[in-house]
């Protein structure tokens, strides 16, 4: 037998920063067939790819007055995949030639007692969702369209309503900070699919 | 299927690594394992109406692609190494109690089937105590083979042999995983916290 890895060293600090950069977009139901058949031929070669995640979104409140939010997300359709937590930061302010929306992300992988671990640490739930659609994939571009249902009984995942007539959409790269050309490509890979589906920088603060 | 305890003083590991060898294991590099304490900050507590957690952040080296978090007598959740970066987000809500840092390095040995660990506990610059893990490879639930575990115990520990671990408790016939080896660091490093600081002169 080799000799298996020496002492691992803990991780204090000095991580790379990881940013992710959105464009977001929606289309009606009736031109989802069209969106997709354009996309399988922008996008990466592979199979068709569909996913049906479960979201929870939880909240920690502290003195602050923005309380900090985790998101947990889980897939209903792949057994043993791990539970997927991630924490989006404020979006950057400032640069308004940047075409994207970028704001500081960390994503982790983590085993299935998340919900019980995050009730331990503080969190609250605030609200949940399902989110059904299609994955595309072109280099490090990942772009997903899906459908968002209202869970109708709290934590059952049975009893679902559509939110609304149409597919989100949503073009995402995560890549290391202080890398902007990737918002060009973004919005160049966006062009591309206009004018079945306008992919735009929305601040979701304008939304509130 | 891992056993730890502390023991007296730090020229016992070369004892104890000197009858390993004898025995017959064989070196196989280092290992270490740390454990980093975290408090719910005064500000989240007002609006709960409960007393401060403690939160222990672990590292293994026999999983170094995975961070460990637990509460006393609560889940423990096995992330991976992203998950000290969100505590560094998470800082306003959980604080850093930086002096009880605890850690274990040591030697790694392989005897058969069976993976032996002797390190020595240390906060900040102070030794503090010895762990020893044991690890049975081929078992994965704990009834099966805590007999043989212990007659492996007693051929070259002698009397400091421990008694069953409370992780077992009554879940003596469930699949083991790391999780429970961290339980048991969680407990053994807050035994060492508590003591007193051993003297050197100490020899059996």
């Amino acid at each position: 037998m080799e000799a298996p890895p020496v002492t691992m060293m803990p991780v204090t600090g000095g991580t790379i920063n990881m940013m992710e950069y959105l464009l977001q977009g929606s289309v009606l139901d009736h031109s989802l067939e069209s969106l997709i058949h354009r996309l399988r031929g922008l996008c990466d070669n592979m199979e068709p790819e569909t996913f049906l995640d479960h979201e929870m979104v939880f909240l920690l409140k502290g003195q602050q007055a923005s309380p900090f939010v985790l998101r947990a997300r889980r897939s209903m359709d792949r057994a043993g995949a791990p539970w997927h937590l991630r924490y989006l930061g404020q979006p950057e302010v400032g640069d308004k030639n940047r075409h994207a929306l970028v704001r500081n992300c960390v994503d982790i992988a983590t085993s299935e007692n998340l919900t019980d671990f995050l009730m331990e640490m503080g969190f609250r739930m605030d609200h949940e969702f399902v989110a059904k659609g299609h994955l595309f994939r072109k280099g490090i571009m990942k772009i997903m369209v899906y459908k968002i249902f209202r869970i109708l009984v709290p934590g059952s995942t049975d009893s679902t309503e559509a939110l609304s007539l149409s597919y989100l959409v949503e073009l995402s790269v995560v890549a290391p900070a202080g890398q902007d050309m990737v918002s060009d490509d973004m919005r160049n890979f966006a062009e591309q699919l206009k004018p079945l589906v306008h992919l735009e920088k929305i601040d979701p603060k304008r939304l509130m | 299927m891992p056993v730890a305890e502390g023991k007296s003083v730090q020229q016992t590991v070369e004892l104890l690594t000197r009858k390993l060898e004898v025995l017959g294991a064989e070196k196989q590099g280092t290992f270490c394992v740390d454990c980093e304490t975290y408090h719910t900050a005064a500000s989240t507590l007002g609006s709960q109406g409960q007393s401060g957690k403690l939160m222990y952040v672990m590292h293994n080296s026999e999983y170094p692609l995975s961070c460990f978090a637990l509460f006393e007598n609560g889940p423990c959740l096995i992330a991976d190494t992203n998950f000290d970066v969100l505590m560094v987000k998470l800082k306003g809500f959980f604080q850093s109690a930086k002096a009880s840092k605890i850690e274990t390095r040591g030697t790694r040995y392989q005897y058969c089937d069976f993976l032996v660990k002797v390190g020595t506990v240390t906060m900040g610059p102070s030794a503090r105590g010895i762990s020893v893990e044991v690890e049975y490879g081929p078992c994965v639930v704990a009834s099966d083979c805590w007999s043989l575990l212990l007659e492996f115990l007693q051929s070259f520990l002698g009397s400091h042999t421990p008694g069953a671990p409370a992780v077992f408790g009554n879940r003596h016939d469930t699949v083991y995983g790391p999780a429970d080896t961290m339980v048991q660091y969680m407990e053994l490093f807050n035994k060492i916290r508590k003591q007193q600081q051993v003297p050197v002169a100490g020899i059996r």
